[in-house]
């Protein structure tokens, strides 16, 4: 047994504690190299930053757990770009499973333990709130809203902002069969989604009454693992011309380019990596004051990159200096 | 403490799913079939409570409005399906279902997927401020789409200077494809695993920000 | 009644909504309309199919007490407590993901962890994968295997510090090679839609019809 088939004979679970050992070591290691954004994440985040709260966008959570460590931090970054330009937000998703994720980036966005998020007020509390002599306008706005509000609430220190359920946001969540609800939001939002997800009259909300049908809506964003994405191009940019932007999974980023070069699409976030551009470009602004989960990732992304490639190249000066690539000498199957 | 004790399940299963790559057990087939009925279960009850009680139930039973009987009574045609004898009647709602939404489906992707995809192909391939890559990128842009388009077009024996060199360029372009393809792959699973270690290490142990 | 109806409304529907993107009419806007409404509503039903084939399978499996029958009882217990705890005592959804509530504890502490971390086991085959089994055999694979590195190493940092050309090429190699053969691929997946949307309006395809009753 040459030197040569003893590599290749080696346990594989040599290689998996290797792999383990890299990913985990690096995080304790800070390199903060740095993530230049390219110009298909910037052409989402540009149009994002020319909206305002005359404007709407709607995030589409269409992905399940298993790629929420791609996806997640793609939602939260546009998010909270919204939250910090007061965008209001139609919050949708594809799937049943992504209503506890979009659940779970609001949470995260509005966690008072962390600096730099946002201060959230329930529909309930503000809608069943005594303001007094003041009469709450029915269509009232972000800015309206906050000069009532605190009259008696005082925003937390660190916090960025207030964040109103039903005017800044409204969590519709998912409905079967998707790419017909797209095609039924171009007509009205409430023939969809009647109630949100905690069964609140969407008709009453002042973010529904300012934005009746998705044709009013700014931009699309949809997040996702699979190729749920052309159904909002098919069935929201052909049927009634909302602006789409992408956030994928890197397993498909590169399938869709197609739809940026062909300028049906504002732009894509392809895997952490398009998180972590738009993560930049937030701190870069002052809507974050630290960076996010994706740009922390990106450090331990390069050395592990570094890894597969040592190991692909190591796999083939083994295959050919052990003469495998010759007739006759087989492999042996490793474990 | 109720998040402290979620935290402590959540690391949990997520190293029994890890010892998998040890060897396979019964606590990751524990975790396997959990998840399963999870899943379902998590989508039994938002279809119930933000689909078919708000938009069915409530405005048929409560409100009276009698016109949405038809669209219980095409629903239930469903549970016909595991009954042999009467299962022909699940046909009714999946051709109320299918029918229009493929019709709605062909224009709208010819659209997006056919026509505008065509069009951008038909580029300039020299504009002012054009650097010498751009124009390189958008011959291969043209030539390439071309090519491999013919790679896959199976009807005609790919021979002679059109289908066989075409074919013969287009598995190229294809062969790049797939490498850019193949990087991102492992771009992606490397972030599933940095995504769970990030939870490990901070949300778990606290041992970094 | 068992074939020709089901095929015929098929038929009859795609056909009219087809015309309808091209003369939007009012009686075809009305017919899309309550089509858009109710149509969801209706597939909301088609989940019992599901929850009733999986019972069923795993329920077969717990009477026969086939092999680690256990683990399908495990099954229907997780698959009818989560409607227990978010239908009938609808005070643990209640609307606040964040307050104590079992139906929330299981979908993020265990459903969450679980699915991410299998999804995640994919990082270690990958790296077995890459040690073993990607080798430049021929000119092609040659080829494949520079585009996949150059692509990997220009979108991490460290690729942008051991030299500007990484990311460069491989944004080169992401726009142009790889959009042409993506694009063939995908108008590829366009026509496909296009003729699976036409072979089951006239009833070519009839795969959704299910074998029984013929």
């Amino acid at each position: 047994m040459t030197i040569w088939d003893r590599l290749f004979n080696i346990d594989r679970r040599w290689i998996f504690l290797l792999m383990g050992v890299v990913t985990v070591v690096p995080f304790f290691f800070k390199m903060g190299l740095p993530v230049i954004t390219t110009e298909e994440v910037e052409g989402i985040y540009n149009h994002v930053d020319s909206l305002d709260h005359d404007n709407a966008v709607m995030i589409g959570f269409d992905y399940q757990p298993g790629t929420m460590a791609e996806n997640q931090p793609m939602s939260e970054a546009v998010m909270r770009h919204c939250f910090a330009r007061k965008i209001p937000v139609f919050i949708t998703a594809f799937w049943p499973l992504g209503n506890g994720l979009a659940e779970q980036a609001i949470t995260t966005l509005t966690d008072p333990a962390k600096p730099g998020t946002f201060q959230r007020v329930r529909y309930n509390e503000w809608r069943e709130y005594d303001y007094g002599d003041e009469e709450l306008p029915d269509r009232v706005t972000h800015a309206e809203l906050v000069e009532l509000w605190e009259r008696d609430h005082e925003l937390r220190e660190d916090a960025m902002g207030w964040v109103f359920e039903g005017v800044d946001y409204v969590l519709l969540g998912y409905a079967p069969l998707f790419h017909i609800v797209l095609l039924g939001m171009g007509r009205s939002i409430t023939s969809q989604y009647p109630s949100d997800l905690y069964g609140n009259p969407t008709e009453d909300m002042p973010i529904v009454k300012r934005n009746k049908s998705a044709r009013e809506v700014d931009m699309g964003l949809t997040v996702s693992g699979s190729s749920t994405v052309l159904s909002w191009l098919t069935y929201a940019r052909e049927s009634y011309g909302m602006p789409i932007a992408f956030g994928v999974t890197a397993v498909s980023a590169t399938d869709y380019l197609v739809y940026i070069q062909s300028g049906q699409i504002l732009g894509q976030m392809g895997g952490l990596r398009g998180a972590a551009e738009y993560e930049v470009m937030l701190e870069r602004d002052d809507y974050a004051v630290e960076m996010g989960r994706a740009f922390m990732g990106m450090d331990v992304q390069s050395i592990v990159h570094v890894l597969i490639v040592i190991l692909v190249v190591l796999g083939n000066i083994a295959y050919f200096a052990g003469g495998y690539h010759r007739k006759g000498r087989r492999l042996k199957a490793g474990r | 403490m109720y998040d402290q004790i979620g935290i402590w399940v959540a690391a949990f299963f997520t190293l029994a799913i890890y010892s998998f790559l040890y060897k396979e057990n019964p606590v990751y087939r524990f975790a396997e079939h959990a998840v399963v009925g999870i899943s379902l279960g998590y989508s039994m009850v938002y279809v119930y409570n933000t689909v078919l009680e708000p938009r069915l139930l409530e405005p048929l039973f409560v409100r009276g409005q009698i016109a949405l009987l038809p669209v219980l009574l095409l629903g239930l045609l469903y549970i016909t399906r595991f009954f042999r004898s009467v299962s022909w009647l699940s046909r009714y709602p999946i051709a109320v279902v299918f029918g229009m939404a493929m019709g709605l489906s062909f224009p709208r992707t010819m659209l997006s997927m056919v026509l505008r995809q065509a069009e951008a192909t038909v580029i300039p391939i020299y504009q002012s401020g054009y650097a010498w890559h751009d124009v390189l990128g958008s011959l291969v842009i043209i030539i390439g789409t071309l090519t491999a388009l013919i790679y896959f077009f199976f009807s005609k024996p790919h021979k002679g200077w059109f289908f066989g060199t075409g074919s013969r360029i287009g598995i190229w372009i294809i062969m790049i494809a797939f490498g850019a393809t193949f990087g991102f792959t492992v771009m992606g699973r490397i972030s599933l695993l940095i995504g769970r270690v990030q939870f490990l290490l901070t949300d778990w142990l606290h041992v970094i920000q | 009644m068992k074939r020709t109806i089901p095929l015929l409304i098929v038929m009859v529907g795609g056909i009219m909504m087809m015309i309808q993107f091209f003369i939007p009419h009012q009686i075809s806007q009305a017919i899309f309309g309550l089509y858009t409404d109710y149509v969801p509503v209706i597939s909301g039903f088609a989940l019992i199919l599901g929850v009733g084939s999986l019972t069923r399978v795993h329920y077969h499996k717990v009477r026969r007490r086939a092999d680690n029958w256990q683990y399908s009882l495990l099954v229907i217990v997780t698959l009818y407590l989560m409607p227990v705890f978010g239908i009938i005592i609808p005070a643990s959804i209640g609307g606040q993901a964040e307050g104590p509530s079992v139906f929330h504890f299981l979908y993020n502490y265990v459903q969450i962890p679980i699915q991410s971390t299998m999804f995640s086991l994919l990082a270690f085959y990958i790296a077995s994968a890459a040690f073993r089994a990607f080798r430049a055999r021929s000119a092609m694979a040659t080829v494949l295997m520079l585009a996949a590195i150059i692509v990997m190493m220009g979108q991490v940092p460290i690729g942008d510090f051991l030299g500007k050309w990484f990311p460069a090429t491989g944004l080169w190699i992401l726009r142009f090679p790889n959009l042409a053969g993506k694009r063939a691929i995908q108008l590829g997946v366009g026509f496909g839609i296009l003729a699976t949307n036409l072979k089951i309006i006239f009833g070519v395809e009839r795969n959704w019809l299910g074998g029984a009753g013929k």
